[in-house]
């Protein structure tokens, strides 16, 4: 076979015309960093030794370049970081963001992450590496370019598209665009096609990325069994994949093996403990097999390292207080309070979950009065519209039971129960509660009839949109979200309706905005929920079909 | 928390290697003032800190293979961004001491399956050797070879001895500057590379030099 030289890149990238950030608590390793791509002709290099460094600079500068170590000392690491700016919209797609690593299982850490980098770098490298890496990336991303707009824009079906012109002139290019388009048909709902997609990766190599791509795609169309089976096959062969242990306690949990979903989690934090998500879930699936010590370090690592995240909120502190409580261990409860005093004291939500815990605490400590002056203090933050995570609302129903004040208890297991009207753990911790202030009957009666109204209008009003009558099913379900406003699944198939309606019978401006309204309320609610990208999508339709074109966010 | 010894030097050496790594972007930034007594010892300075630290990694990958088999995390990668990435660091090493010649098969594809960082490592380790035994040149190849991709890395040197090319153990000369055991790393990463039943390969021979092979099936 003919050997030939080798040429540079056909393309050349101007590297004066960018903007770079170097991210790295190390000074020595910042300049040496900094002096290596000013040798690439970089002038504009800004510098950054910690996290909070980096998201204050991204909110000044837009940078072409990041090349961030994965090690940034006390705080958030670099893939923390990472997933925050994503998570925040800090950066573009089009931004390179390189981690640099000094261990090179990082690789196996990350490689598959939803959230990955666009490349590693495990040190020490030559200046040489850096550049081809860079200028491979940088190459990538211009032909990725039309991709990118249309992903940003929202317009999933022209993305989709811009990947399969990629794939035909760019056959360098193709698996990086099969992955891309993998994770939109995901997002979009389109299961069986990444499905097939996942497939045809996996003909070519059995890619880590594309088994785990197949995992969530066969979990998604409920094939768990299939899904788990395939999961333990990519664990057996690349155990350190920590990603895999979180499906595969999504794929347990949904097969309602909760021990096992439990066990998943405990060996993904055993590898990587500092992902606040996976320290959340954890708590929560302890604290329903209740394995209270389990729970209680799960819930004590998310406020330990998540300090300044921003997946942290003050449902995180009322989560470990609860198991303290619940331990007896009343003390730590209060010390847990103390500790967060400063974010609690901030919002109305803080302030709502610091009362319910601390009526929680001293009801347990024999305190009444102390208590009482606590529920009092939640209801009046209750009345003024603060909310709080379900299951801390159900800690402040089970509160006023315990002091006979059981109207008020019924309201909120009510407002709980029409707001999650398929969680089986929050309504069975519901009817615990009933049950140990004995009044079962009762709480049957008042579930039953929060969930019911709620399960009929969404039931007849999907029957009626699966009939064609979407004018029907419109109202039944915008009665169901006037009723429960904080049930995303409601909320989701009212947007649904309103939308196949719209397409139906033509433009009206107010169910339009309705639907808007609607569609804010689930991403705050549900953040990340698999059917949302596909709701936008489906109004960003509707919208462009009636000639409506909105400012992209 | 408890730490176990072999923790403790795995940590040690981790900080040794990135303490080289930052010694070898010092020496980088050292301007050719064009006296071959300095630039020739910078040169040698680099490219022992080099050596050393493909030492340490070497350890570090023991440490680590030591109770699991190597798992290599295959991805989609070109084959020409590699070569380009061999040559470019080659070149920065060899300044014009030696010359460095890339050539690519009609037949490579645009992309294949590796391991990047553990191929990178295979193959620079043969780089470095090349380095220190060339006499005027090395040339890096990528070509297909019986289905496989075939990375090769050739120079002018007096060839392998004939024990490395038995595939024997390493006399203390070889071992002495860790030819040996790079060579072995090398081919334990090729053969952590399975696609349907077959497993990457590393061929040793002479040629108008010494041939080193690297196979990806």
């Amino acid at each position: 076979m003919a050997l030939n030289a080798i040429k540079g890149n056909e393309q050349t990238i101007d590297y004066g015309a960018l903007r770079a950030l170097v991210v790295d608590d190390y000074p020595g390793m910042r300049s040496a960093l900094k002096m290596t791509l000013s040798n690439f002709g970089m002038t504009k290099i800004d510098l950054a030794a910690s996290a909070a460094e980096v998201i204050f600079k991204v909110g000044n500068n837009r940078y072409d370049i990041i090349l961030c170590d994965f090690n940034l000392g006390e705080g958030r690491d670099g893939q923390q970081l990472l997933e925050e700016l994503r998570h925040r919209g800090l950066i573009n797609l089009d931004t390179v963001f390189i981690m640099v690593t000094a261990e090179s299982v990082y690789e196996k850490v990350v490689a598959t992450a939803e959230l990955a980098p666009d490349d590693y770098m495990i040190k020490p490298f030559s200046a040489e590496v850096l550049r081809n890496r860079l200028d491979g990336i940088l190459l990538r991303k211009l032909a990725f370019a039309t991709v990118y707009r249309h992903y940003e824009a929202n317009e999933l079906e022209a993305a989709i598209a811009a990947c399969d012109e990629l794939m035909r002139n760019h056959p360098r290019f193709v698996v990086d665009a099969l992955r891309f388009k993998g994770e939109v048909l995901n997002a979009m709902g389109r299961f069986e096609e990444a499905e097939a997609l996942y497939k045809q990766v996996i003909a070519m190599r059995a890619i880590p990325w594309a088994r785990m791509g197949l995992a969530k795609a066969l979990h998604l169309q409920k094939k768990d069994e299939e899904a788990e089976e395939l999961l333990h096959d990519v664990l057996d062969k690349t155990p350190e994949l920590v990603t895999a242990y979180d499906l595969l306690a999504d794929v347990r949990l949904a097969k309602k093996d909760g021990a096992g979903a439990q066990e998943a989690l405990q060996q993904g934090v055993a590898i990587s403990g500092k992902t606040v998500r996976r320290q959340q879930k954890l708590g929560h699936v302890a604290l329903d097999n209740g394995d209270l010590a389990t729970a209680r370090g799960a819930y004590g690592a998310v406020l330990e390292k998540g300090q300044h995240s921003v997946f942290v909120s003050a449902s995180d502190f009322g989560n470990l207080c609860r198991v303290q409580v619940e331990q007896g261990d009343v003390n730590a409860a209060m010390e847990t309070l103390k500790k967060g005093k400063h974010t609690l004291q901030a919002s109305s939500e803080g302030q709502l979950v610091a009362a319910v815990v601390q009526s929680m605490a001293h009801t347990k400590a024999g305190r009444a009065e102390e208590a009482v002056k606590a529920l009092d203090e939640a209801a009046q933050l209750r009345g003024a519209g603060a909310r709080i995570d379900e299951k801390l609302m159900l800690d402040m129903a089970g509160a006023c039971m315990t002091y006979g004040r059981h109207e008020e208890a019924d309201a909120i297991v009510s407002e709980v129960a029409r707001n999650a009207h398929d969680s089986d753990s929050l309504l069975a911790k519901a009817r615990r509660l009933y049950e140990e202030s004995g009044r079962g009957e009762e709480g049957a009666k008042v579930l039953t009839a929060a969930t019911a109204d709620v399960r009929k209008l969404n039931n007849e009003g999907v029957i009626l949109a699966h009939k064609g009558d979407f004018k029907g099913a419109v109202d039944r379900l915008l009665t169901a979200c006037r009723e429960a406003p904080f049930n995303p699944r409601i909320l989701m198939n009212g947007i649904w309706v309103i939308l196949k309606y719209l397409e139906q019978s033509g433009m009206d401006n107010d169910l339009m905005e309705e639907a808007r309204r609607l569609l804010a309320d689930v991403e705050k609610q549900a953040p990340g929920h698999a059917r949302i990208t596909g709701l936008r999508n489906q109004m960003k339709e509707v919208e462009s079909r009636y000639g409506i074109r909105r400012r992209s966010a | 928390m408890k730490l176990d010894s072999a923790d403790m030097y795995a940590a040690l050496m981790h900080e040794l290697k990135n303490n080289l790594g930052l010694l070898t972007m010092t020496l980088d930034a050292i301007p050719l003032c064009g006296d071959p007594g300095h630039d020739g010892r910078v040169d040698d300075a680099r490219l022992l800190c080099l050596r050393s630290i493909e030492r340490l990694q070497q350890a570090l990958l023991i440490y680590k293979a030591a109770n699991n088999a190597l798992h290599p995390v295959v991805d989609a990668y070109s084959p020409l961004d590699m070569l380009r990435e061999l040559r470019d660091t080659a070149q920065s090493l060899a300044r014009d001491r030696l010359v460095i010649d890339t050539l690519v098969g009609d037949g490579v594809p645009e992309i294949w399956f590796f391991d990047r960082s553990l191929v990178e490592m295979a193959l620079s380790n043969a780089i470095h050797n090349s380095l220190a035994h060339a006499r005027s040149g090395i040339r890096i190849e990528a070509d297909m070879v019986e289905g496989c991709l075939a990375f090769s890395v050739r120079d002018d040197s007096a060839g392998y001895p004939d024990h490395i090319l038995a595939g024997g153990s390493a006399p203390e000369g070889w071992s002495s500057n860790g030819t040996g055991l790079g060579l072995r790393f090398a081919r334990l990463i090729a053969q952590a590379h399975e696609n349907q039943g077959r497993f990457g390969e590393l061929r040793l021979f002479n040629e108008n030099g010494a041939v080193f092979r690297f196979l990806l099936p």
